[in-house]
């Protein structure tokens, strides 16, 4: 084993020496998280205050309404909280728990979409299919952003070396919380429209989250031999 | 053996974090050698390794902020050590290939647990001709005592899939090292 000590050179000391100021130690992802959760709170609201909430909500019951819905936003909370731990050096998620995080998140979509349906079956009426889904998509997207800018920040700033994971994931958990709320405006439960028009809107948004992640690797300048 | 002292280094850290020179001498001093095997035995090239591992300090310099004093400080810098790797390997696939590193032996770091199976040379030379992933698993768990939980985390693999690699990667150099 190579254990000599090994000469420091002059110029990582001088680059080191040039900026070492005190900084502040990042806090624990479940502290870090809750930072989004004021915002998830607003966004799991709004959709409900601005334009009403879901007209079969009386037929619904608050279980199916405001508790599955604020499950959802919990469940987001939790896939941001992974992604700020997949985000920070040595703490990366194995294949097993990413699979994990992306099954639970489908699972939970699936189980409140069919409960959702079962008691409440309401369907599109023909010729508004195209306008009910762009109006979704465009809806879930939008209202997502604000907490997919807000985690890329706290996972840019763990140093990601995996960012289009830590992206997905936050992304994902963006997308589950923003549907939280959108579901509950949109009284629509057939799962065509909502495994079809809500999940894309999740899945784009976790698509923008990859895509758009912070990478520590474009930062990497390595000398030439 | 000097790896369990975490603690020591989780100190210095911290106080490298708030703005202590000596701290990073402290840590370049103590994090450097075992880094730079860690490099030579990814890139096999030493001298690659030695820019690398300047590299690396960059990179654990820009991202001191990062490290939380609840978590092991050798798995982190590790694991920012490996991605430098990566990118230099992803930046010098898109080159022209040039063997240099195939033609000498690199200076790998030798397991105890198949130090007694023959010289240091043949070690290495039987380490070199191992599957990467398997070579890696082996050596951070043999050479650096890093526990597979913690392997598991710096190549975003479980615990038993890293033992499985280390495990099989001995199973191989032994068996190299009896056969030749």
């Amino acid at each position: 084993m190579t254990d000599h000590p090994i000469q420091m050179p002059d110029t990582l000391r001088t680059a080191v020496a040039r900026d070492l100021r005190p900084v502040t130690p990042l806090a624990p992802p479940s502290k870090r998280v809750v930072i989004v959760a004021p915002v998830a709170i607003v966004l799991l609201f709004a959709s409900a205050i601005v334009f009403g909430v879901r007209r079969d909500a009386p037929a619904l019951g608050p279980w199916l309404t405001w508790t599955a819905s604020t499950l959802q936003m919990l469940l987001g909370l939790a896939l941001i909280m992974a992604a700020l731990r997949e985000a920070v050096p040595g703490t990366m998620l194995s294949r097993r728990a990413l699979g994990i995080v992306f099954g639970t998140a489908a699972i939970a979509m699936l189980s409140i979409t069919f409960m959702t349906w079962v008691v409440s079956p309401t369907t599109i009426a023909p010729g508004f299919v195209r306008y009910v889904w762009s109006v979704c998509v465009a809806g879930g997207v939008l209202s997502a952003l604000p907490v997919v800018a807000l985690s890329g920040w706290l996972a840019a700033r763990a140093f990601p070396l995996r960012p289009r994971i830590a992206g997905a994931i936050y992304g994902l958990g963006a997308g589950l919380i923003a549907d939280a709320g959108w579901r509950l405006f949109c009284h629509f439960s057939d799962p065509s429209h909502v495994l079809g028009a809500h999940a894309l809107a999740i899945a784009l948004v976790a698509l923008l989250g990859s895509r758009f992640s912070g990478s520590p690797g474009s930062q990497v300048r390595v000398r030439e031999p | 053996m000097h790896w369990r002292d975490g603690d020591e280094l989780a100190a210095l850290m911290t106080a490298y974090q708030a703005g202590s020179m000596p701290a990073f001498e402290h840590l370049y001093a103590r994090l450097a050698p075992p880094l730079l095997s860690y490099l030579t035995s990814l890139s096999r090239d030493r001298a690659r390794a030695q820019d690398l591992l300047q590299e690396a300090f960059l990179q654990i310099h820009r991202s001191r902020h990062a490290y939380r004093s609840d978590l092991p400080v050798r798995p982190w810098v590790f694991t920012i050590a490996r991605h430098v790797w990566l990118m230099d390997r992803r930046t010098h696939s898109r080159r022209p290939h040039t063997d240099h590193a195939e033609r000498s032996l690199p200076d790998l770091p030798v397991p105890a647990a198949v130090e007694g199976f023959a010289d240091r040379d043949r070690v290495r030379r039987a380490l070199n001709d191992l599957l990467p992933d398997r070579r890696e698993a082996l050596l951070l768990h043999h050479v650096w005592g890093f526990s597979f939980a913690e392997v598991g985390r710096m190549l975003g693999i479980r615990p038993d899939a890293a033992k499985l690699r280390s495990s099989r990667g001995i199973v191989d150099l032994r068996r190299r090292l009896t056969h030749d």
